[in-house]
């Protein structure tokens, strides 16, 4: 009896102990548990990255944490209004902001964001077992400080890569008619010059044969930032003219008189290269933004392009939004000698690694419980059904789940060139004037691409500006 | 003395909502103006600079452009909207078949976002899907291409405006047309008025205050015009619609420059005042004497 009482005793025992395990196993209940009742407000910019979050990452925090998330996804423009905005004045409605790792600088430079590194060593409680910083791709540099520390967890990380139609370089009527014209194979380039021949190509193929083709993308908006930044970020690069000409080490100098390069030979060779293929782009080029020209691409009027990385899933995958599915194939950009050295010599880059993080406002009024959402959305386990919804790798371990491998493939291989080649590629140089000198140099850049300026005078113009505007700023002296 | 105490306490819920969101905020803004203050400047902080942000756009050449083309702008987009407006009036003052189908259907660009006109007109003018550069090559054999052509640009903007804002024209022309007594016009006739004198010298005199009424709402609206213009052209190609809205927008947002985006507004505030000022002197109070 009394062994009974004791087996009896035991086996309670055990049974609430095991009924009471799983709760202290899992550390998101737990560690959800003192903020129930909290809604978290995050704000983004309507992006397949961002809608993953607001649509499956976000439902799936609350229902492990108890935590609600609200994610609102806007445009670029208005995104960034509302978030400095919040942070100017202080108000605290955003306790996430998404970061686009060319305006990091300028939050860092205002002390805007918190120490995501510094705040998990300062409350290990906080810290989720399944969280590391050091899981993350270079990628994540971008969003460091000087010491090291993270103020953001990156979300998205693609690259801008040259993307052509494997259907046509492969068709052996073209690759026939193409060799009969240039002596040479069709084939990706790898020279400017190959690029501007097989753009001219392709250009007087359709016309020829009376088909919408046309030999390459362009995103030359004429009234918005893209083209601006397809120039400084995606072409200039390719000729050697690196962080938009702008010697940071030499007192931001832009001009070639004063040590800059903004106005040197290779960037005016640069623009002159650039302005060539828009004029022999689709008439849609002089309204194409960032997505445009992925548009264009994905409907099948181009041959080539330069494409952002975040659109390469739908182009290359996507029967219903895509007229080239399985027709895609992915290439390093065209460069001019020397770049590739200059790239893997940690000297220069090739073309944009873009992308961004959610980083949370000092200005938050729940910041450990966003601190939360930041680690979850961070952690291994989430990431490859996000690397598959939407192209970005912003985790090491993604690239070596099965999901992802197969995708790789579907994808003609850009994953495993953002894994071999990302770091030949290079964010935006890390200055807090980003928006402020685009903004004060635009209106020359619109003035060339219009033709109202000469594309080397406005060059010197621009460059000269973009003194003059730091100068200003009071960060050239 | 009882009563007037009332008065004002029913008043102090307007008053408080107006010194909150108006008074308030213009003050703040004449005061912002007097300032050097870009928040992503090596220094951050606001700095008072007497009137140097008055005296940089006197020879701001893209200030002065901008207010150029939007005097124009405001011109053309608001004199098409009331003539155009006028007319739809007085046809909708008739009947015929079909008139309440057409009158909503010819109100609904009134209840839409600005941001909505913008992308809407965006899609019907890309060269490559746009239902309007298809008719025009088709028809005229045209290529409209609102990223190449400044004067195309400017004239879609204008077309945008005209068609996003003639029904409120229509709709505050009918409500005056409506109201008018029947005798004018009968007399008139019985004297044998033609059509145009009836117009010139009774209609017209007639509907004055509300037509007043009307080109001051759309001139202050043209004159803010932003959203549409920066959805359809961003303000291009080059700075051909970069009309004065939008040039504050892109001063003081991307660019941060609050300071001397807040003078610039002012300006255009106080531009604003005078023309509606100008426009009620000479066309109101004259007659507002003699009567």
């Amino acid at each position: 009896m009394n062994y009974a009482l004791k087996a009896s005793a035991l086996a309670l025992t055990l049974s609430l102990a095991a009924a009471a395990s799983p709760a202290w196993a899992d550390f998101w209940s737990d560690a959800g548990a003192k903020f129930k009742g909290v809604t978290l407000h995050g704000v983004t910019e309507s992006t397949p990255p961002s809608n993953y979050i607001k649509n499956v990452l976000a439902p799936e925090f609350e229902k492990k944490t108890g935590i609600k998330v609200e994610i609102e996804t806007t445009s670029w423009d208005q995104m960034y209004d509302k978030a400095i905005k919040d942070m100017e004045a202080k108000t605290g409605i955003y306790d996430m902001v998404y970061i686009e790792q060319d305006i990091i600088y300028s939050y860092l430079s205002r002390n805007f964001l918190v120490n995501i590194t510094q705040t998990l060593k300062d409350q290990a409680d906080l810290k989720a077992p399944t969280y590391d910083d050091a899981n993350f791709t270079s990628f994540a540099d971008y969003f460091k400080d000087k010491k090291g520390d993270l103020f953001g967890v990156p979300m998205e990380a693609f690259l801008k890569t040259y993307l052509y139609r494997k259907d046509l370089f492969d068709d052996p009527k073209i690759k026939e008619a193409f060799k009969k014209e240039t002596s040479k194979d069709l084939k990706p380039a790898t020279t400017h010059e190959d690029y501007t021949q097989i753009a001219e190509f392709f250009t007087k193929y359709g016309k020829d044969n009376g088909i919408e083709l046309w030999g390459t993308t362009a995103q030359a908006h004429t009234g918005h930032a893209a083209s601006w930044y397809e120039f400084f970020e995606s072409i200039a690069p390719t000729f050697g003219v690196y962080n938009w000409g702008i010697d940071a080490s030499n007192n931001y100098a832009a001009t070639v008189e004063h040590g800059g390069a903004m106005n040197s030979d290779k960037a005016k060779a640069a623009l002159k290269y650039w302005l060539h293929l828009r004029d022999i782009a689709p008439p849609e080029s002089t309204q194409s933004t960032w997505t445009e020209t992925a548009t264009t691409f994905a409907a099948g009027r181009v041959a080539q392009g330069l494409i952002y990385g975040e659109n390469a899933a739908w182009i290359a995958s996507d029967p219903a939004q895509s007229k080239v599915v399985d027709k895609v194939g992915f290439a390093l950009p065209p460069l001019e000698p020397g770049v590739l050295e200059d790239a893997k010599s940690g000297k220069g880059y090739i073309g944009y690694y873009d992308g961004g993080a959610f980083g949370l406002p000092i200005t938050s009024k729940n910041k450990e419980a966003a601190l939360l959402f930041l680690e979850f959305m961070g952690q291994n386990d989430v990431q490859p059904d996000w690397a598959i919804a939407a192209p970005r790798i912003t985790n090491k371990a993604t690239f070596d789940d099965p999901k992802v491998k197969a995708m790789d493939v579907k994808l003609g291989g850009f994953y495993t060139m953002l894994k071999d080649e990302g770091k030949l590629f290079a964010g935006a140089p890390p200055y807090p004037f980003h928006a402020q000198l685009r903004e004060a140099t635009l209106p020359i850049f619109f003035d060339i691409l219009t033709g109202k300026i000469a594309p080397d005078e406005g060059l010197d113009q621009m460059a000269a500006k973009t003194e003059e505007e730091l100068t200003s700023l009071g960060y050239r002296k | 003395m009882h009563s007037q105490k009332f008065g004002w306490l029913l008043l102090s819920p307007t008053i408080l909502i107006l010194g909150l969101f108006g008074i308030f905020p213009f003050i703040y803004v004449v005061w912002v103006s007097f300032h050097q203050w870009n928040p992503f400047a090596a220094n951050p902080l606001m700095v008072f600079n007497w009137a140097s942000n008055y005296r940089t756009l006197v020879f701001d050449k893209q200030f002065l452009a901008s207010l150029g083309i939007t005097i124009a702008f405001v011109f053309f987009a608001v004199v098409s909207e009331l003539v155009l407006g006028y007319v739809l009036a007085q046809a909708l003052m008739k009947d015929f078949p079909g008139k309440a189908f057409f009158r909503t259907i010819h109100t609904l660009p009134l209840i839409m976002a600005p941001i909505i006109v913008g992308s809407v007109w965006k899609l019907m003018t890309t060269p490559s899907i746009g239902i309007i550069p298809y008719l025009l090559r088709s028809w005229f054999g045209y290529d409209l291409n609102i990223g190449q052509s400044a004067a195309a640009a400017f004239t879609i903007t204008v077309i945008m405006d005209v068609w996003h804002w003639t029904p409120l024209v229509t709709l505050s022309l009918i409500a005056a047309l409506v109201s008018l007594p029947p005798d004018p016009f009968e007399q008139a006739q019985i004297d044998g008025a033609g059509k145009s004198q009836i117009f010139w010298h009774i209609t017209l005199p007639l509907i004055r205050p509300a037509l007043l009424a009307t080109v001051f709402i759309r001139l202050m609206d043209a004159l803010r015009t932003v959203d549409e213009v920066l959805m359809l052209t961003g303000g291009g190609p080059g700075s051909s619609t970069r009309y004065i809205g939008v040039h504050i927008f892109r001063e003081v947002f991307p660019k941060t420059n609050y300071g001397y985006g807040s003078a610039i507004s002012v300006v255009v505030l106080y531009l604003t005042i005078v023309v509606c000022w100008l426009l009620y002197v000479g066309l109101i109070a004259p007659r507002a004497k003699r009567g």
